[in-house]
């Protein structure tokens, strides 16, 4: 089975998902893709379906909104499967870190297997990362991944705490606003 | 010989396949992936786990699958034509009665679009068979074959078969079937691993049949021609509505099979 998975190795599809980013990392992807780079000679192309993907390429800190689509496309792509997190603010939250409807990072969520930094990163970057991600991939085998929520507690009452500081900080401002 | 060319058609048509992916990366000033990329893709895709909907939904792609298969080995192995056009037709209401039976919006819509495809080719592969019936005398496509190319004596039959392959292998103009950005791939978007194998394998025999078709018409030669005219005008147009697609082929297409055909009987 060793040589089949070699051949495996060279048929990455991606899923390439926006989770609130600036659209600076998305156009980077495009740019991989187009015939500077040519992502495709490596036989990625990207499907922009969970079910036919084996990696999930995530740009964007995670908004509010978009974490329950993030988790249900990443329990949608059949395993073995990577999660690449593409740009500084999938990482961390990069620029958009601490922000009142911003997740920090996909991490929180899914379990991240490559992380490219940069803001944007570069094409030679992403492609050095695909490169890390096939390594990864063909150690996976077809045992089901779980999305999981990284600190639990800690993050919540960190959360909790972050959204009444915001509301005493609204309260008192009201209350200086001349009437 | 045919019998192997039958026999391993899906292998065959990866390497067309293959080929083609190469040429259009060329077109575009890309490398392109290596020639055996289908092959590649298949031994990936043999990897993941699979999940479907229910039983059968991946049946009806088997089924998609096997029926496609027995329609090539009809039309290379001498058979008649009109036989090979409609088990090819039973093979896309399979394809399409899949399409229905998953509430997904993008399956329904793939389906419908498929229908729509159905409408738009089917008549014109029936009228190019009545033609061969006419100045060959035989429904076999061996006697067909015998019977010398027939560049001269249908060209407009030819402009539309150049229509209809690029119809039945996705390609620009006429790809809203499998418009791939835009419905998701239309039936195939809820089938994954295996089963979507079957259907990627599926895509390698259409191009192996509608090829036979263009091969009866007018020889080596013309597969050659169409191959390289269907990628430029893929690379060279944008994507028609699927209302625009039947327009097309029902005001420029059909007309000149018919035309064509009134010249051969009179
Ligand atoms: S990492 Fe930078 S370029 Fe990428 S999405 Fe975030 S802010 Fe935009």
């Amino acid at each position: 089975m060793k040589w089949f998975r070699q051949w495996a190795q060279k048929s990455p599809w991606i899923l390439h998902y926006n989770a609130g980013s600036c659209n600076g990392c998305d156009i980077e992807i495009l740019a991989a893709l187009g015939p500077d780079y040519d992502l495709e000679r490596f036989g990625v192309l990207n499907r922009g379906n969970p079910k036919q993907s084996d990696i999930f390429l995530v740009t964007g800190p995670v908004t509010y909104r978009s974490r329950e689509r993030l988790v249900e496309l990443y329990t949608q792509i059949p395993e073995p499967k990577v999660v690449v997190a593409m740009g500084a603010c999938t990482a961390t939250g990069g620029v958009f870190r601490g922000m009142y409807n911003v997740e920090d990072g996909i991490d929180t969520y899914i379990p991240v297997d490559v992380y490219i930094p940069g803001c944007a990163p570069s094409p030679q970057l992403l492609i050095d990362g695909m490169a890390k991600a096939l390594e990864i991939w063909v150690q996976k085998s077809r045992d089901i991944e779980k999305p999981h929520r990284l600190f639990g507690g800690i993050r919540k009452t960190l959360h909790y705490l972050d959204r009444r500081t915001m509301a005493q900080t609204l309260a008192q401002s009201k209350e200086k606003e001349p009437q | 010989m045919m019998v192997w060319i039958v026999l391993l058609a899906p292998l065959w048509g990866g390497f067309i396949l293959g080929a083609e992916r190469k040429i259009r990366a060329h077109m575009q000033h890309r490398m392109g992936p290596p020639l055996l990329q289908p092959f590649y893709d298949m031994a990936k895709l043999m990897q993941k786990r699979t999940t479907i909907i229910h039983s059968g939904h991946a049946l009806l792609a088997l089924g998609y699958f096997v029926t496609l298969w027995i329609a090539v080995g009809v039309v290379l192995l001498d058979g008649n034509v009109l036989w090979a056009i409609f088990i090819h037709l039973l093979a896309s209401v399979l394809l399409v009665t899949a399409g229905f039976s998953v509430p997904s919006i993008f399956s329904h819509v793939g389906a419908n679009r498929e229908l729509l495809a159905i409408v738009s080719y089917e008549p014109i592969l029936l009228l190019l068979g009545v033609a061969w019936y006419v100045s060959s005398g035989s429904w076999e496509s061996g006697a067909i074959a015998l019977g010398g190319t027939y560049w001269t004596s249908m060209p407009l039959l030819g402009v539309a078969l150049l229509m209809v392959v690029l119809l039945k292998t996705g390609k620009s103009p006429f790809d809203m079937a499998h418009a791939h950005q835009e419905i998701v791939g239309g039936v195939e978007v809820e089938y994954s691993g295996i089963f979507y194998e079957v259907l990627y394998m599926a895509r390698f025999l259409e191009y192996i049949f509608i090829y036979a078709f263009v091969f009866l018409w007018g020889g080596v030669v013309a597969v050659a021609l169409f191959f390289v005219l269907a990628n430029l005008i893929d690379n060279a147009t944008a994507r028609l509505t699927p209302a625009q697609t039947v327009r097309w082929f029902y005001a420029l297409g059909l007309p000149l099979a018919l035309l064509n055909l009134l010249g051969l009987v009179a």
